[in-house]
């Protein structure tokens, strides 16, 4: 049984023949595209699990491929980039991606990250008796992963979704940033907090009625975050 | 004369004494030259006398014609031979000039008494009622010739002030087309001869520290002229080129003399000059202005290409590099891949190769781009111990095995800084301690708040650094002795002391040989906040 379908997808030759061969080693079922434009062709054809995207091709960059998917598709995405500043960073997370790699990689790094982001939180919200959530105007129905806030529905990826569960495992408590980064992400993670900015802020703008003046998804300086549910 | 009848109150940023001396000046030369005077009014002068030796001898001819036929032919009473020589002053008043005007009253008054008052061929009056007459015909022409002069006199001048506009019009417009290919200063000395005439112009721009030339003539002394102007705009002071008519003034900006102007027979109202000098002003500030976006725009546009350069770089290496390390990285650690114990030790050769290649373009990029002033720091309040444990984990690969003892009081004050780029300057401290002291000696990293700020330190118990040495090793490329077999470029510690002065701190070391080295940095402490 295949660990997982995987779309690979680098302008580099090499890059995709090393990758393929690794990746196929692992158990996963991995395809290959040479640029943007042909991975949203094979993207509307094919379902996968997961996608590697290099940030920097000709043509469709990735960060543009990597919106144009966000807009109609929560599949996970993985983006390499040769930068390692936080700029960068910030600029593949804000585009959606839900983890980064910085090239050269290691390839257990890489196979690190890729479990990491496939990797599901072991206990679903619902079993904690929660399956829609309706608080002031918005509508969380947990299941089918949507957000509905003022009447605009929007689906959570699965990280979004995950760190939304646990937020909502935990509530009215102050979660600390190192938590919330191993308990979503994996334990190799902790200093991630561009992460948590990221992600806290895409989740905001999909649950929150005014994003910039959350009423659910608090900061608390220094600490962490902290959902607020009303009793 | 006329000048000094048009003179306004001292502009604004001419100082009063020189103002007089501006006006002295003017009026000497109208003096000379009545009227609107250019430099082309000396070689009219001839000309001039002339014209009016004959516009005197039209008008005495037109009394003596009325007399003549008055006289012999057509005979009326007194009464209507005087208003038809009042007729004759008011049309020679109107048309020509006061001088004309009162010479024909007087001769017409002559004549009238001896021709026609009786008795007739004497200067005698026999009637007194005659004397009233006779005197009121000379009063009623003189004062009509000296109204009628003035009203052409006031004429002339309204027709100066206009011309003043026009031309002052003309330069404003020259000024504000002035186009790039020409030194501003330049295509405005230019312009300024051109619209008023000037025989000889010098403009010194005090920006671009040049003088510009225009006009038909030339100085007599152009060296003279240019140390005049440089001491004009730099004393802020009108001057003047006593041996022919050449007035050098400062122009100025806000009171700032930005340059000066040296214009030889500039005979105008100070109004005019003035308004000359604002527009000059204006239209070098535009130009310096103009200069200094272009400047703005064109390190820019450098800065731009710098940057894509190096992202290009950074990709045409690491991307091969990525295939390299992803192999070995694969066969390294895929249990399923049964390499003998000597190709393991070939593949890790190959691994640490593409390790050591990866550090070194990353660190060169790093170099490159924080010496280029391309990273702008993204200051943040951080807390010292965790700067120190988040760069201990990023490099836990380095520090496999070694004992690492971090002294950080939990109680430190927070500090304000970039932690990405703090993290790094640890980051490079801790790589060099592991690098340059013997394998299982102890490192320690620490933090303590001091009266600088906080001084972050890392202490290793290697060889030592020579006190000739320690003013070399924060230089780029510089390796110490001991590490010349090391791996590494000797960039980190030029990389960490650009990253902490960027920070407005300081980076050293303190160290002597057998002694180990201890590496401090100090960062600003955080400004507390009342609300928290």
């Amino acid at each position: 049984m295949s660990a997982g379908r995987i779309l690979v997808v680098d302008d580099d030759p090499q890059i995709r023949r090393a990758m393929k061969s690794t990746l196929i080693n692992r158990g996963y079922e991995v395809s290959d595209s040479r640029t943007g434009e042909e991975a949203l062709d094979r993207l509307r054809s094919e379902t996968y699990d997961l996608l590697l995207l290099d940030m920097n091709m000709p043509g469709t960059g990735g960060i543009e491929t990597c919106r144009i998917i966000r807009s109609t598709s929560d599949i996970a995405i993985i983006m390499l980039t040769v930068n390692r500043t936080e700029k960068d960073k910030v600029e593949a997370l804000d585009a959606g991606a839900d983890d980064y790699v910085t090239k050269p990689f290691s390839t257990p790094e890489l196979l690190a990250r890729i479990r990491a982001t496939l990797r599901r939180l072991p206990q679903a919200p619902d079993e904690a008796g929660l399956r829609q959530l309706i608080l002031g105007g918005v509508e969380i129905d947990l299941p089918s992963r949507q957000a509905t806030v003022r009447g605009r529905t929007s689906r959570l990826t699965a990280k979004e979704f995950d760190l939304l569960s646990y937020f909502l495992r935990h509530p009215n408590k102050t979660i600390a940033h190192r938590e919330l980064l191993q308990a979503v992400w994996g334990p190799d993670y902790g200093d991630e907090l561009e992460y948590l900015r990221v992600f806290v802020n895409r989740l905001r703008k999909k649950i929150e009625p005014e994003p910039s003046k959350p009423q659910f998804l608090l900061t608390d300086a220094w600490a962490g975050y902290r959902f607020h549910l009303p009793h | 004369m006329r000048r000094a009848l048009t003179i306004n109150p001292p502009v604004k940023g001419i100082l009063a004494w020189e103002y007089f001396e501006v006006r002295k000046r003017c009026s000497n030369a109208m003096a000379t030259w009545p009227g609107w005077t250019n430099y082309s009014a000396s070689k009219n002068f001839p000309q001039k006398v002339m014209r009016s030796t004959l516009r005197l001898f039209l008008a005495l001819s037109l009394v003596a014609t009325i007399t003549l036929v008055f006289f012999r032919g057509i005979h009326v009473n007194a009464t209507s031979v005087g208003f038809f020589y009042l007729v004759a002053i008011l049309v020679i008043a109107t048309t020509g000039g006061l001088l004309e005007a009162s010479v024909s009253s007087v001769v017409a008054m002559l004549c009238f008494n001896f021709f026609f008052l009786p008795p007739v061929g004497t200067f005698t009056i026999a009637d007194p009622q005659n004397w009233v007459a006779l005197f009121a015909f000379l009063t009623t022409a003189l004062t009509a010739s000296q109204l009628s002069a003035r009203l052409k006199r006031q004429r002339a001048q309204a027709l100066d002030r206009q011309r003043e506009m026009e031309r002052l019009y003309t330069l404003s417009r020259a000024i504000l087309l002035t186009d790039t290919a020409q030194p501003t200063a330049k295509q405005i000395a230019h312009q300024m001869a051109q619209a008023f005439d000037w025989p000889a112009v010098a403009l010194y721009d005090r920006n671009t520290s040049e003088v510009y030339l225009a006009g038909p003539e030339a100085f007599p002394n152009v060296v003279d002229i240019d140390a005049k102007l440089r001491e004009s705009a730099i004393l802020s002071r009108v001057l003047h080129e006593e041996t022919d008519d050449t007035l050098i003034t400062p122009i100025r900006l806000g009171g700032e003399p930005i340059g000066s102007l040296a214009v030889k027979q500039a005979f105008m109202s100070d109004t005019a000059l003035q308004s000359v000098l604002s527009l000059v002003a204006v239209g070098l500030e535009k130009a310096r202005a103009q200069e200094e976006a272009n400047r703005a725009q064109v390190a820019r546009q450098s800065e731009e290409l710098k940057s894509t350069l190096l992202d290009a770089i950074a990709h045409e290496f690491k991307t091969p590099l990525t295939s390299i390390k992803a192999v070995t990285t694969d066969l390294l650690s895929n249990p399923q891949q049964s390499l003998s114990q000597e190709q393991r030790g070939l593949v890790t050769i190959a691994d640490e190769g593409a390790d050591r290649l990866a550090r070194l373009v990353t660190e060169a990029i790093q170099l490159a781009r924080i010496e280029g002033g391309k990273f702008k720091l993204n200051r943040g309040v951080h807390f010292p111990s965790s700067l120190l444990s988040t760069a201990l984990r990023q490099t836990q690969f380095l520090t496999d095995g070694r004992a690492l003892k971090m002294e950080a009081d939990e109680g430190l004050p927070s500090v304000l800084v970039d932690a990405e780029l703090t993290q790094m300057v640890i980051s490079h401290l801790i790589e060099n301690a592991v690098k340059y002291s013997t394998p299982g000696s102890p490192i320690v990293i620490g933090a303590l708040a001091t009266e600088r700020g906080v001084v972050f330190h890392i202490t290793d118990q290697g060889p030592g650094i020579t006190q000739e040495e320690q003013s070399r090793i924060f230089e780029k490329f510089y390796r110490g002795r001991v590490g010349q077999h090391l791996k590494g470029a000797g960039m980190g510690l030029a990389i960490a002391r650009e990253i902490v002065r960027a920070h407005g701190e300081d980076i050293w070391v303190e160290s002597s040989p057998g002694k180990g080295s201890k590496f401090c940095f100090s960062l600003p402490i955080a400004p507390v906040e009342p609300n928290r």
